[in-house]
C-alpha cells in the first residue's frame, strides 16, 4: 500500500522530558491503531501530526505535504480532519451551526455547497434529525458524533481521532466504531485509543507508543503473535507471569514466559500488548 | 441511526485562491451570530424605535423645517449604544472559541488566527450598513420635507456608521490583546474616567474633543452651512484611520505578519495622525471673522424677495422659508388699523455671533423701523413667536420701542399675533414662558428673547380670545390710534375693545 504518512525522528521536549523520543512511522490508507499507556506520548503525536505542535526535531509528511514550512502545513491542514482528546463545543450553537462553523474555518466558502456538505456528515454520523438541536441539549455522546462530524466535514484524507470513544458507553462505542472502519475504507485515519479491542475490530495497523518511542509496529496479527506461545492457563498465578488474572472459569490466564508444559492459550491482541509495555519497563528498569 | 459512509455528492475542494472569500464567509457567520445576540437584539430595537419615534413627530412642529446641516450631525448619537453592545458582543465572540476551549482545535483548521481576526472585525460591517441605510433614511425623510433647508455632509452622515465600525475594531483588538471577559466594561469605564478628565484638565479643548467619536455640538440654533467650520472631513477621515488601524493592530497581535498588513495599517496610522492633525486647530480665525460679519452684517450676505409688499431677508441656505414668513406677516397685519394695516416691513433672517456651535444667545433687538427679526428656525412655537415679532414691530414701530412696552400696544401686540391663530388659547399658553394663563409672565419672541405680559394684560387678551373675533378686530381697527399709544393703559384698553376691565394697575415688573 502506498505511505501517505511518514515521520522519521520526531522528538519533543517538555522541558527535560521527552514526549516523543525520535519517533518514526509509516501510515497507510485505512485505519491505524495507536496503543499506549497513559503519558506514552499519544496525544502529543497526534498534535504533532495534526499541526497543532511542531517538533523540537524531526520531520514529517502527509500525503505529500511537508509542515516544516507555512505553504506545507497550510497545504496539509487542507487534507487534514482533527478530533482532540477532548474536544471543545459551542454549546449555544446548533450541531449544523457548529460543524459549519469549522467548515468555514476549512475555507469551504459557497455558503450552498458547504451547507449540503454538513448536512452530509451530519448524516453520515446519524445526528440528521438533531441538526437543529443545541449543543447543550445533546448527549455526551450526540456531542463525540458531532466533533466526529466536524472532524470529517470537508472530506480530509487524513483523519487524526483521539481517543473518539473513551467517554462512551458500549452501543456508542460499537456505533463509533462502524463511523471510524468506514471513514478508513478512503483515508488515512490514525486512531489513538486504550480500547485494545477497538483495535483488534478496526484496525489494518497498529503502533504502540511508550515512554515517547514506537515500541511495536506492524499488524494487529503481528502484535497479537508477539504472545504466541506465551500465554498460558493455571489453577493459581504462575510466578513467572508478567501478567495474570482470575478469569471467570475460576482459572488463572497469565502473560509472561510459561513453565514448561504449561497449558498454553490462543493469545489476543491485549496479550501482545502487555508484552510489548513489559518488555519496555524492563528496558527502562535496566 | 445512519452510519453508512456516503460518497459526497459534490466535492468541497478548498481552494487556496479564495482565501478571501473564506474570510468573509467567516465573517457572514459571525455577524448572524452577533444579530443573535440579547444585547443586540434589544439595543438594536431600541435604536430603531428612537429613530421610528424621531420620525413619526416630523410631521409638525420645529421638525417639520429641518436645517440639513444640522440634521446630518443629529444622526450620530443614536447608535452609539448599540455601538457599546457591539463592542461587548465581538469582543465576547473573539473570545468564545478561547473560553470554550476550541482554540488549539481549531488551530489546526485552515484559517489562520489572524484572518479569524480579520473576520471578526469584518462581522460588523453588516450593522456598520444597516446603521448606514438608518442614518440615510433619517436624513432622506428630513431631507424630502418640504421645509427642509441647507445641505447635508456625507463625512456628518458617516459617522454614526464608522463608529459602528470602530466599535467592533476595538472589541477584536480587546479580545486579542487583553482576553477576559472583563475587559469590555473595564475598557468603557477607563474611557468614560480617561474622556472625564481630560474634558476638564483641558477646559473642553477642541482638539481633545474631536478625538470621541462623535461630536454633535448640538443645543445652539442653526447657523449658516458656512459657519458651521466643523472639520467633519478630517474627522471621518481620523475615524476610519482610526478603525483601519485598531483592525490591523489587532491581526497583528493575531499574529499576522503579512506585508500588505503592515503597509495598511501603517497607512490607516498615517490616515489617523492627518485626521488628528486636521480636526484639531478648531475654528480659524477667518471663520470667527465670518461668523461675526455674517451676524453683524447681514444684509451683505443675504438674499432678499419681496412680497406683499414687505421685504424679506434670508441668508442664502433659507431662502425657501419667505412664503412662509409672508404668511405669517399677511395674517398678522390683516388685523391692523391705521397705517400699520399696509406699512411695508422688513423680516430680516439674523443669527448670533456664535463662538461655537452650543451658542444659544438672544439677539439684540433691531432699532430699524419696520424691521422684524426672525431666526433660522421655523414650524412648532416659532411661528406664533414670529407672529409676536411682527405684531410688536406694526405696533410699536420697532423691536427697540417694543423693548418698553407695558400698556394697551401689549394687548394689541398679543390680539394681532393670536386673532388668526387656529388654537389662540393654547398658542398663548405655549408662548407664555410659564405655560400658563394666567398673572404676568414672558412671552416669547423671535429674537430669542421676551416680551412682559402682565396679569392684567393677561386677562384682557384671554376676554378678547373669547369675544367675537370680527367684532374686536374693528374695534382694533376704529382704536388703532389709542391702542397703539404709550399713554393708553390697561384698563383703557379693555374699555375702548368693550372687554371686562381688569382690577388694580400693571404691575409691569411681573411680566
Amino acid at each position: 500500500m502506498t505511505t501517505t504518512v511518514a515521520a522519521a525522528g520526531l522528538t519533543v521536549r517538555h522541558g527535560s522530558t521527552r514526549a516523543l523520543d525520535g519517533v518514526a512511522l509509516r501510515l497507510t490508507d485505512g485505519v491505524t491503531g495507536l496503543l499506549g499507556p497513559n503519558g506514552a506520548g499519544k496525544t502529543t503525536l497526534l498534535k504533532v501530526l495534526a499541526t497543532a505542535v511542531p517538533p523540537d526535531s524531526g520531520s514529517f509528511t502527509a500525503h505529500g505535504e511537508d509542515p516544516a514550512t507555512p505553504a506545507g502545513r497550510l497545504a496539509l491542514r487542507r487534507t487534514l480532519g482533527y478530533l482532540p482528546q477532548t474536544p471543545g463545543f459551542h454549546p449555544d450553537f446548533t450541531a449544523f451551526e457548529f460543524v459549519d462553523y469549522v467548515a468555514v474555518l476549512k475555507e469551504l466558502t459557497g455558503r450552498a455547497e458547504r451547507h449540503r456538505e454538513v448536512r452530509r456528515v451530519l448524516d453520515q454520523v446519524g445526528l440528521a434529525d438533531v441538526r437543529g438541536r443545541r449543543l447543550k441539549r445533546l448527549s455526551g455522546g450526540m456531542r463525540q458524533r458531532v466533533a466526529l462530524a466536524a472532524a470529517l466535514v470537508g472530506d480530509p484524507a487524513f483523519l487524526v481521532l483521539d481517543e473518539p470513544t473513551v467517554h462512551l458507553d458500549p452501543e456508542q462505542r460499537m456505533r463509533f466504531r462502524e463511523l471510524i472502519a468506514q471513514a478508513g475504507e478512503s483515508r488515512t485515519v490514525l486512531l489513538s485509543t486504550h480500547q485494545t479491542e477497538d483495535v483488534a475490530m478496526l484496525c489494518h495497523h497498529v503502533i504502540v507508543l511508550a515512554g515517547g518511542r514506537v515500541r511495536f509496529d506492524g499488524t494487529p496479527a503481528e502484535l497479537t503473535a508477539r504472545a504466541a506461545g506465551r500465554v498460558w492457563s493455571s489453577a493459581e498465578r504462575a510466578p513467572g507471569a508478567r501478567a495474570g488474572w482470575r478469569t471467570g472459569t475460576g482459572a488463572f490466564r497469565n502473560v509472561g514466559d510459561p513453565p514448561p508444559g504449561a497449558d498454553l492459550l490462543e493469545p489476543t491482541l491485549e496479550d501482545g500488548y502487555l508484552l510489548v509495555l513489559d518488555e519496555e519497563t524492563a528496558e527502562a528498569a535496566a | 441511526m445512519t452510519t453508512a459512509l456516503e460518497t459526497p455528492e459534490t466535492q468541497v475542494t478548498p481552494d487556496s485562491g479564495r482565501r478571501t472569500a473564506s474570510v468573509l464567509a467567516l465573517a457572514a457567520f459571525e455577524a448572524r451570530q452577533l444579530a443573535l445576540q440579547i444585547p443586540m437584539v434589544v439595543l438594536g430595537l431600541l435604536y430603531l424605535a428612537y429613530v421610528g419615534y424621531q420620525l413619526a413627530g416630523r410631521d409638525e412642529g420645529m421638525a417639520a423645517y429641518p436645517v440639513l446641516h444640522d440634521t446630518d450631525r443629529a444622526t450620530q448619537g443614536g447608535p452609539m449604544l448599540l455601538c457599546v453592545a457591539l463592542l461587548a458582543c465581538v469582543h465576547r465572540a473573539a473570545l468564545l472559541n478561547r473560553r470554550r476551549g476550541v482554540e488549539e482545535q481549531f488551530s489546526v483548521l485552515v484559517m489562520s488566527a489572524p484572518r479569524r481576526t480579520l473576520a471578526h472585525a469584518l462581522s460588523v460591517v453588516p450593522f456598520a450598513v444597516g446603521v448606514g441605510l438608518v442614518v440615510g433614511v433619517q436624513f432622506g425623510w428630513a431631507a424630502s420635507r418640504p421645509g427642509a433647508v441647507g445641505h447635508g455632509s456625507l463625512a456628518e452622515l458617516a459617522v454614526a456608521p464608522l463608529t459602528v465600525l470602530l466599535s467592533g475594531a476595538v472589541g477584536v483588538l480587546l479580545a486579542r490583546a487583553l482576553p477576559h471577559a472583563a475587559t469590555p466594561v473595564l475598557f468603557v469605564i477607563a474611557l468614560a474616567v480617561v474622556v472625564t478628565l481630560l474634558g476638564g484638565v483641558t477646559g473642553g479643548a477642541h482638539g481633545v474633543e474631536w478625538l470621541w467619536p462623535t461630536v454633535q455640538e448640538n443645543g445652539g440654533t442653526p447657523v449658516p452651512g458656512d459657519l458651521l467650520g466643523r472639520p467633519a472631513a478630517w474627522h471621518a477621515l481620523y475615524l476610519t484611520g482610526l478603525t483601519v488601524l485598531v483592525a490591523g493592530v489587532a491581526v497583528l497581535v493575531a499574529g499576522g505578519r503579512t506585508r500588505a498588513l503592515k503597509a495598511v495599517t501603517a497607512v490607516a496610522l498615517a490616515a489617523t495622525v492627518a485626521g488628528v492633525a486636521g480636526q484639531t486647530p478648531g475654528p480659524s480665525a477667518a471663520l470667527q471673522a465670518a461668523r461675526k460679519a455674517e451676524a453683524e452684517h447681514p444684509q451683505r450676505f443675504q438674499t432678499c424677495v419681496d412680497r406683499d409688499g414687505s421685504r424679506y431677508c434670508a441668508y442664502p441656505d433659507w431662502t425657501g422659508w419667505t412664503a412662509d414668513w409672508a404668511r405669517v406677516v399677511r395674517r398678522v397685519r390683516a388685523g391692523a388699523g391705521g397705517e400699520a394695516a399696509t406699512a411695508r416691513l422688513t423680516v430680516r433672517q439674523r443669527i448670533e455671533a456664535v463662538t461655537d456651535l452650543t451658542t444659544d444667545a438672544t439677539l439684540p433687538t433691531s432699532p430699524v423701523h419696520g424691521t422684524v427679526t426672525v431666526g433660522t428656525q421655523w414650524g412648532g412655537n416659532r411661528v406664533p413667536e414670529f407672529a409676536v415679532g411682527v405684531a410688536r414691530v406694526l405696533v410699536a414701530g420697532s423691536e427697540r420701542t417694543a423693548e418698553s412696552m407695558c400698556d394697551a400696544r401689549t394687548i394689541t401686540t398679543l390680539w394681532l399675533a393670536l386673532a388668526t391663530d387656529p388654537a389662540p388659547e393654547d398658542t398663548f399658553r405655549h408662548l407664555r414662558i410659564d405655560d400658563s394663563l394666567s398673572g404676568g409672565a414672558a412671552v416669547l419672541t423671535p429674537d430669542g428673547g421676551s416680551m412682559g405680559v402682565t396679569a392684567q394684560q393677561t386677562q384682557v387678551v384671554r376676554e378678547l380670545l373669547h369675544a367675537p373675533r370680527a367684532v374686536i378686530t374693528s374695534r382694533v381697527r376704529a382704536g388703532w390710534a389709542d391702542l397703539t399709544s404709550p399713554g393708553t393703559t390697561t384698563a383703557e384698553a379693555a374699555r375702548l375693545l368693550g372687554v371686562k376691565v381688569p382690577k388694580g394697575a400693571d404691575d409691569c415688573a411681573s411680566g
